[in-house]
């Protein structure tokens, strides 16, 4: 049943992964879903498909070796679970399995990013990175918990493997009006026009990448907000377009290791095609094992939350 | 339920496979004779009676049809054997050797030193990183099982292979998925690349090992036709709920007196004279077990 959100809503993107698989197992009778003891978003999906549901317990290599086999005998497996340990653990798996014959394998999950309040050992930091120097794999961050569900739903058609990184996926903000935004894979979205300055981001700091913008309005600043949800393949295009139409100006924001995610593979493009720009600034994760705190708490001790990117944005639109 | 016809070929006596294992080692040193770099020569001989009789008679594969949804599905785990493996899939039909001869190796072949599924269509799976295959495998037959297909998952590892914490880890799921239609062979050489293995890792008890994960257990000699012709006929029903490995006691290097056992020979070249020398001992070697 369809189910309408609205903006500024919280929701579990968590239960949009466990819906929608439930759906599409109906539709695709070749739909797996493995998952190494991170069950609770899909029960749902278990409970109707029963044999196409794989628990491995504690085993993350084998989930992605698992997955692999099922996609060679032509399924689409979806590997479930929490991104520190899908993205490095079994990382040669999902690289030498997955991306070498480029099998349609999906791994969708949680922690991307200093989120969970778990330490080091359960942020996911380094995984846009590691991901995006796969070959054949596209890397998707999502911050709406309701383009979740969509991203699912195209990557159905796709032959090869996909990387879909979310934050806990408890209580999300819903970012977009249904319809609002064309949602393809590959394509950014601009979350909020305007001329001054453009804002890149993705996942769960595209909220506040908005209020920031929001701030910056009063000053009768106007920020471009992009989403830019896919980080491979990157939208060069929009980067192209964005440097002309806003000043030449960039900030880039993440919650992920400030070198190695979007913020370099926008300064890629930038450096490929020869693009003049005015400033450019990047905030996310300093070389650092970050501690234990609340999501806004890191992102503030660690030179990446909203104050942080409200300064950003001021220090670009002094640039002449 | 898939009932799609599948044309496997007549079955092999264990004299005829014995004459095939012995045909494979003779194609394998002449390929090692005729290229310049170094083929994991011992290896690829301690699995050439394994490979033998899978590829001419445990396997239910047809060369002319390699994506038949009945097949019976190989994954070779330990990569590095792929030469061996190309040949006895060019023994089945599969292939053409004198190409694999010809371009082994070189670019832009499809016959490199680990397979690549992609490039080599009737190969099963990109392998050559160890302890992959039986992870793969175990997909494998969960998606035959499910569809309700009776043909089995092989692959083959080597024991050294077993080091890795993955091949235990889907030890666990093989089991615990139920899958009897999941087969491993183990090329039990008990030779690392640079060690004896028991010198460096203490894989004994093996065999309890496999039992301690809940496996049906097969203990053969693996250069004994006959008994890999047994261990085959042996196998359960797929449709059973054990997964069981066939742990084959081998010789690194076995058929080449010089190689046999000798950590020097985990991979090489062979020059005319060591190419000759060679071929001389696989035929004393088949003459002494003729006697």
């Amino acid at each position: 049943m369809p189910v309408t959100f609205t903006f500024g809503e919280m929701l579990s993107a968590r239960s949009v992964i466990g819906s929608t698989l439930a759906e599409l197992g109906e539709t695709h009778d070749n739909l797996w879903v493995i998952t190494p003891d991170i069950g609770a978003t899909l029960v749902e999906f278990r409970d109707r498909y029963p044999d196409r549901f794989v628990d491995v317990g504690l085993a993350e290599q084998v989930s992605v070796g698992i997955a692999a086999g099922l996609a060679y005998d032509g399924n689409i497996p979806v590997v479930s679970g929490m991104l520190p340990f899908l993205s490095m653990r079994a990382l040669e798996q999902v690289r030498t399995d997955v991306c070498y014959p480029n099998l349609p394998v999906k791994i969708i999950g949680t922690h991307g990013g200093l989120v969970g309040n778990g330490g080091s050992t359960h942020y996911a930091v380094e995984d846009l990175s590691l991901m995006c120097s796969l070959t054949n794999m596209t890397v998707t961050s999502i911050g709406d918990p309701v383009m979740v569900g969509e991203v699912i739903r195209q990557s159905m058609d796709m032959p090869g493997p996909i990387y879909i990184r979310l934050a806990v996926g408890k209580k999300d903000m819903v970012l977009y009006e249904p319809g609002q935004h064309e949602v393809r894979i590959g394509k950014g979205i601009v979350a909020r026009n305007g001329s001054d300055v453009t804002l890149f981001t993705h996942g769960t700091t595209v909220a506040q990448a908005l209020t920031a913008a929001e701030h910056l309005a009063e000053d009768g600043v106007s920020v471009r907000v992009v989403d830019m949800w896919t980080l491979k393949p990157i939208d060069a295009e929009l980067i192209e377009r964005c440097a002309a139409e806003t000043g030449g100006r960039f900030v880039v924001l993440e919650d992920h290791l400030a070198y190695g995610g979007l913020a370099t593979r926008v300064a890629d493009v930038v450096a490929d095609r020869g693009i003049a720009l005015t400033s450019f600034e990047r905030l996310g994760i300093p070389q650092v094992y970050a501690g234990f705190g609340e999501d806004e708490q890191l992102r503030d001790k660690h030179g990446y939350g909203l104050s942080h990117t409200v300064d950003a944005l001021r220090r670009a639109v002094a640039t002449a | 339920m898939t009932q799609t016809v599948l044309d496997t070929g007549p079955e092999l006596s264990v004299a005829e496979l014995e004459d095939r294992a012995f045909e494979l080692r003779r194609l394998l040193l002449n390929l090692c004779g005729t290229y310049e770099g170094a083929v994991h020569i011992g290896g690829d001989l301690s699995v050439a009676d394994i490979l033998t009789a899978l590829f001419h008679r445990g396997l239910r594969i047809d060369p002319k049809d390699i994506r038949n949804p009945a097949r019976d599905r190989f994954v070779l785990s330990k990569g590095h054997a792929a030469v061996c493996m190309y040949i006895a899939m060019a023994m089945r039909g599969f292939f053409d050797y004198d190409e694999i001869v010809a371009t082994y190796g070189q670019l832009d072949s499809a016959y490199g030193m680990h397979p690549c599924k992609v490039q080599l269509p009737g190969v099963e799976a990109s392998t050559g990183s160890l302890g992959h295959g039986l992870p793969l495998a175990v997909g494998m037959a969960l998606s035959g099982r499910h569809r309700g297909e009776t043909h089995r998952v092989v692959t083959l590892m080597g024991d050294g292979e077993t080091g890795e914490g993955s091949v235990w880890e889907a030890a666990m799921a093989g089991r615990s998925q139920r899958l009897g239609n999941l087969v491993a062979f183990i090329d039990r050489n008990r030779q690392l690349m640079t060690s004896f293995a028991e010198e460096r890792v203490m894989f004994e008890p093996y065999p309890d090992k496999w039992r301690a994960f809940g496996w049906n257990v097969i203990e053969i000699d693996g250069h004994d036709m006959r008994q890999l012709v047994d261990a085959i006929d042996a196998l359960p029903d797929p449709a059973s709920d054990v997964p069981t490995v066939v742990i084959c006691e081998t010789v690194k290097g076995k058929g080449v007196d010089f190689m046999e056992r000798n950590l020097a020979w985990h991979a090489g070249s062979l020059g005319a004279e060591d190419l000759e020398r060679a071929m001389a001992s696989l035929e004393a070697s088949r003459t002494k077990e003729a006697r």
